[in-house]
């Protein structure tokens, strides 16, 4: 392998890509399309009190990585079997370049390609972050995030390409691998919730049954002239709500669903990855929360609780249940959201095993680029 | 700068592609390999060119093996495929340029062999065009450009006339020979027999993946190789009757013509002479086939 072989067969790759006039007009609708999204978002956030910026951000940055998941495969996904029915690849690998020149100048190209279209987005991400809220930092993160999964992306398409003698099935394969990472691994989180979710005994703080049972009002007409100082006294006692000073620790059976055996599903998702690498913070306007429309923050923050399960201690529930009697303000709630984003990230996880299948399929691919070639698969032709 | 093959086999599944295939050919020969449709020679010329293994038997070319040495030999040989595929949204000096490259040839040097090579092949003023709007022919003979970019000194050359107009076949037998007179090893295949004889040194049949017999195709196999001679006369029953009496073997063909089968141009000239003694009006007598063909299909019988 040699950088000079590598930047001799990307630089024949992108020259094709060039002249084929479909590829200027894919960009094209790509900018129109990323832009139409970010004119849309800007409207359905504006607000005088909320800066829009970080419904910008998240929106734009999902859009890009939906809309890159879809094109991306294409760029590679028949790369290798289209080269062999046009006869063109033998004609390659009779010369003095490795297939590893092959394989990675293959994958250089079609990165450098989505890197471009990525790219292409980055006004709409500066007019989010001129709209503030969202600080470069992270924009710079998701990106590098983004390029990465993108880079994976390619990878996973290069390999079908060298697995498959026809380039429709290597397609369809990629993109079927695509889905099972977005929403294969949503679904089987979902369904698995299931299987890990049981009846156990748990600790709670809070208002017991029994203080419900003994404020239960009578089964009198309380307009009746004619009731007892008992009876009264009941209907009082019924009108009140808990206090504080009714709150006592007691023991309930709940059905908890341990999540945190099942939480490696959610990273494997590029969006859960992009969207946990960089949300946006919470932050207070006029002394109030304000968070708005912001999606990278909830898959974020849930991911997270997912993956931190249920809590082993005592369960704080009097908050929920006190009215205004008791000490609890504003000060003292905690978001969950807020709280889990303080525990540690799951996108290094997810990034890592993205990662590592890229580096296998490119090592796949290289591998099948290989000649001589002893085994042929079926219906596959060398020149 | 030898080929040397022995005994190779060859199987896709249960398809046997090639069956047992021996042969040799030497630097300064062109080398010509014949065979039906199906006989293996493709698959035998992917072997040489280091893209398949062979299941069994053995290949060096210049002393080395294509399986474990490939980048040797890829250094040493330039391969031009059977249906020559090419990028189609390049221009020709581009995929010259390209393959230069792939062979590590710096791009000062690469330019001027391109230039040297789009001359040989007659491609000069379509250097500048797409390789999409090549004929079939002209795409022959950038695949013959393509594999001599390298300078290499065994060409591997599958079905390279096929598609080419009779001018680029005269074009195309001439390099082959001043490829050969500069010490290279050419080895052909092809099926059209008559251009074969006429540039081939040498000639290996091969049907239904074996190889059948090498023969030589110098002045001795033309003087008594075993040939079909056409004989048009105004008394075709006497000449056949004549025919008979002297045990020639005869058949008649189209239009009132014999055609005879005779061993070697000495055994046709005294034929000739005797049936015009005799007093039968000969008006043509003309080979009809040349050597290699009839040894060709003499070799290939079975298949009938």
């Amino acid at each position: 392998m040699s950088w000079h072989g590598v930047r001799t067969i990307a630089a024949l790759e992108l020259r094709q890509r060039i002249r084929t006039s479909r590829w200027p007009i894919v960009l094209v609708v790509w900018v129109v399309l990323i832009g139409l999204v970010t004119f849309l978002a800007y409207w359905a956030t504006n607000d005088p009190d909320l800066r829009s910026g970080e419904a910008m951000y998240d929106i734009v940055i999902f859009f890009v990585l939906g809309l890159s998941m879809l094109i991306v495969p294409s760029l590679t996904a028949t790369s290798v079997n289209g080269d062999r029915e046009h006869g063109v690849l033998a004609t390659l690998q009779t010369t003095l370049l490795s297939p590893w020149d092959i394989a990675l100048g293959k994958l250089l190209a079609a990165w450098t390609i989505s890197v471009a279209f990525l790219a292409s987005s980055l006004p709409f991400l500066a007019w989010a972050w001129v709209e503030g809220g969202i600080s470069a930092g992270h924009i710079v993160l998701s990106l590098l995030v983004l390029v990465l999964v993108l880079a994976v992306v390619c990878a996973i398409g290069l390999m079908f390409s060298t697995l498959t003698a026809r380039p429709v099935a290597s397609a369809v394969l990629t993109y079927l691998t695509m889905g099972a990472l977005v929403f294969g691994t949503t679904i089987g989180f979902g369904l698995s919730a299931f299987l890990v979710t049981q009846e156990e005994t748990q600790q709670v703080y809070g208002i017991p049954e029994s203080w419900y049972e003994q404020h239960q009002p009578p089964d009198v007409d309380p307009a009746d002239p004619n009731l007892t100082p008992e009876q009264l006294e009941e209907i009082k006692k019924a009108q009140t709500g808990p206090t504080r000073a009714d709150c006592t620790t007691f023991t309930r059976r709940a059905s908890v669903a341990h999540t945190e055996r099942i939480w490696w599903m959610l990273p494997l998702n590029p969006f859960v990855v992009v969207a946990d690498a960089a949300p946006s913070q919470p932050r207070k306007v006029n002394g109030y929360y304000a968070s708005g429309f912001t999606p990278m923050r909830w898959i974020s923050g849930g991911s997270r609780m997912a993956r931190n399960g249920p809590d082993d201690g005592v369960k704080q529930e009097c908050d929920n249940y006190v009215g205004d009697g008791g000490s609890g303000n504003e000060s003292d709630y905690v978001d969950p959201f807020d709280a889990a984003q303080r525990t540690a990230p799951v996108w290094p996880v997810g990034l890592g095993f993205l990662l590592l299948a890229g580096v296998g399929a490119a090592v796949v691919a290289g591998q099948r680029l290989r000649t001589p070639i002893r085994r042929l698969p079926n219906g596959t032709r060398i020149a | 700068m030898s080929i040397e093959v022995q005994g190779v086999r060859r199987a896709f599944g249960d398809v046997l592609a090639v069956d047992s295939i021996s042969l040799t050919a030497e630097p300064g020969e062109v080398t010509a390999l014949i065979g039906p449709n199906g006989s293996g020679k493709t698959t035998l010329l992917l072997m040489l060119a280091t893209l398949l293994v062979p299941d069994q038997g053995q290949i060096r070319i210049d002393g080395l093996d294509p399986v474990s040495q490939p980048t040797e030999v890829r250094a040493r040989i330039g391969w031009m495929p059977d249906g020559f595929g090419t990028w189609d949204a390049l221009t020709v000096r581009e995929v010259l340029h390209t393959i230069a490259a792939a062979y590590r040839i710096p791009p000062d040097r690469a330019r001027a062999r391109t230039d040297e090579l789009l001359a040989t092949v007659h491609l000069e003023d379509l250097g500048d065009r797409r390789a999409r709007v090549l004929s079939r022919g002209q795409k022959q003979r950038l695949g013959l450009a393509r594999a001599l970019i390298n300078d290499p000194s065994v060409l591997l050359l599958d079905e390279p006339a096929s598609g080419l107009d009779p001018r680029s076949r005269i074009e195309l037998r001439d390099v082959l020979r001043s490829l050969a007179a500069q010490g290279k090893t050419v080895l052909v295949s092809s099926h059209i027999l008559t251009e074969l004889q006429e540039v081939a040194d040498r000639a290996i049949i091969v049907a239904r993946g074996r190889s059948l017999e090498t023969q030589s195709l110098d002045s001795d196999f033309v003087a008594t190789g075993v040939a079909s001679w056409r004989i048009d006369s105004l008394d075709p029953q006497p000449l056949a009757s004549w025919l008979e009496e002297h045990h020639v073997p005869a058949n008649r063909v189209g239009g009132g013509l014999t055609e005879v089968e005779v061993a070697g141009e000495e055994n046709a000239a005294r034929l000739l002479a005797d049936l015009v003694r005799v007093g039968i009006r000969v008006i043509a007598f003309t080979p009809s086939q040349g050597a290699l063909e009839s040894a060709y299909l003499a070799a290939t019988e079975d298949r009938r």
